[in-house]
């Protein structure tokens, strides 16, 4: 019969110790370099360029949503500069209509005053030389109906006092 | 239909199992050593197959001694014996002496200097080691050549892997050290992850054994724990340890000791919980097998083959409990490693929460 010694189960052994301490460190060192280190570096990178992405393509939302906002803002301006442009440009119109009525009433006024005075002064002119025809007349017949009685000189003047007295 | 019959083909592979067992038994006492099926051993159990003696290394009086196997040892070493043929005369099979206990001691029955020969423990541990390199060696290969970088990960065996990576960064390792320093830390945690849940599963396949069964490579693991929580502590951390801040002085006092055993029962709980997790399990699934011999004991081998499926389908039941414990005392072990470097490492000055 083979005598049973069995191990303590709570029994630390110092060469199984020594060498799982050994592989362990070993291990923790190539394993780090060479399988963690790039695989967490991996992911990272890739969280990171996910995150990235994201933000770039939320930041490209909202930048497309501000041009967007651009544009209508700038629409609505440019309706709103041609609509005062359209209104100016009425108004203008309508105020030059009304100078130019203006202008050529004020125009043919005076036209029509300088017509006026010319009028007057011919009918002044004639009437004065109407007189003077009449006075002549009326000497001449005078001197015939009294014979050359009267000299000229003084009959003109009886003439000249009854004009005046005429007018 | 299908279910059934695999069903029914499991059942019979127990028995099977469980027949060729006692058979093999049956020559002895009917004896078989429990603890023995969970300590460590110096040669690889594939019994019925075949028992692999491991190497030998032993330093004592100043040099090294190298033995391919126990049975070499003991047929050639003129310094060394097997504990129990110091008194006793060696057993002699076919012209070799045999090894008894596995126990070296040097001939005049003291213990050698330092014995650091291979055991199956190791072996299994060795094994993990070598899993995961050529896991996660592929697996980095992957994302230096850009899938997984520039792409999604592609495949399950990178999924897999890339989920469980990520969850010991995320959940592991920044809830519990902090966006400041997890970094850092992160590659040991995974390491250490991985190392425990690969030696669990070695436990629950035929012939393997899980070296975290074993208090020594806890200890290892627990003493790493520690070291990092030590190496790295924050100023602050001592402060916490030695003089308590927030309470008044004589309480102080009282803290000092309660803080100062609390550095050590931290790393004693990882190491002891990890252990006993992993060996209980084991003795468990033993011990339900067993209640069939107690049986065939006590009310003959009728009874013992009629009740057999009862404690066959309690013995998977604890299997599958024990894949789970496989997996949430490896996750433990991480998370408790990671508070504990958390507590260690951070800087409480900003924050007065006590």
């Amino acid at each position: 019969m083979n005598p049973v010694y069995a191990q303590g189960l709570l029994d630390v052994d110092f060469g199984l110790f020594f060498w799982v301490l050994i592989t362990f460190l070993l291990f923790l060192f190539l394993l780090s370099k060479f399988a963690w280190k790039p695989i967490l570096n991996a992911l990272g990178e890739r969280e990171k360029v996910i995150k990235e992405s994201l933000e770039a393509a939320e930041k490209a939302k909202s930048e497309a949503e501000q041009i967007s906002r651009d544009n209508e803002k700038a629409l609505k301006e440019a309706e709103s500069i041609s609509q005062k442009i359209r209104k100016e440009a009425l108004k203008e119109a309508e105020t030059l209509r009304a100078d130019r009525i203006e202008k050529a009433k004020v125009e043919s006024e005076k036209f029509l005053n300088q017509a006026r005075s010319s009028i007057e002064q011919e009918k002044k002119q004639a009437l004065i030389e109407l007189r003077e025809e009449v006075s002549r007349l009326a000497i001449g017949a005078a001197a015939r109906i009294l014979d050359e009685e009267l000299d000229e000189k003084r009959n003109r003047k009886i003439v000249d006092r009854y004009i005046k007295e005429l007018n | 239909m299908k279910q059934f019959l695999r069903f029914i083909f499991l059942i019979l592979l127990f028995t099977t199992g469980i027949t060729v067992i006692s058979k093999a038994d049956s020559g002895n006492e009917n004896r078989v050593d429990l603890i023995g099926k969970v300590v460590d051993h110096n040669y690889l159990d594939f019994k019925p197959l075949a028992t692999i003696e491991l190497p030998r290394l032993i330093y004592d009086d100043g040099s090294f001694y190298f033995y391919r196997s126990t049975t070499s040892l003991l047929n050639t070493s003129e310094n060394f014996t097997d504990a129990a043929y110091v008194d006793f005369e060696p057993t002699v099979e076919e012209g070799r002496i045999v090894p008894a206990t596995y126990n070296i001691v040097r001939t005049d029955g003291q213990p050698p200097a330092f014995d650091f020969s291979i055991t199956s423990h190791l072996v299994f541990f060795w094994i993990a080691a070598i899993v995961m390199f050529l896991i996660f060696i592929p697996l980095s290969t992957r994302y230096r050549l850009g899938t997984g970088r520039i792409s999604e990960p592609r495949g399950a065996f990178q999924n897999l892997f890339e989920t469980l990576v990520v969850f010991i960064r995320d959940d592991i390792a920044l809830q519990n050290i902090g966006p400041a320093r997890y970094q850092q830390f992160t590659p040991y945690l995974l390491t250490v992850f991985f190392f425990i849940l690969f030696m669990n599963f070695f436990g629950l396949m035929p012939w393997g054994v899980s070296s975290t069964a074993d208090i020594t490579v806890t200890a290892v693991l627990a003493l790493l724990t520690f070291s990092a929580t030590q190496i790295f502590a924050s100023k602050d951390y001592w402060k916490h340890v030695f003089w308590f801040p927030g309470v008044p002085v004589p309480i102080k006092f009282i803290l000092m000791p309660v803080e100062l055993i609390g550095l050590f029962t931290k790393p004693f709980a990882l190491c002891i919980r990890l252990f006993a997790n992993m060996a209980s399990g084991k003795i468990l699934i033993f011990s339900l097998l067993g209640t069939i011999f107690i049986f065939s004991d006590l009310f003959g081998s009728g009874v013992a083959y009629g009740t057999s499926w009862i404690w066959v389908l309690l013995t998977l039941f604890v299997y599958l409990i024990k894949a789970l414990v496989s997996f949430i005392q490896a996750y433990v072990f991480t998370i408790l490693s990671a508070l504990f470097i958390g507590l260690s490492v951070s800087d409480h000055s900003e924050e007065h929460a006590h």
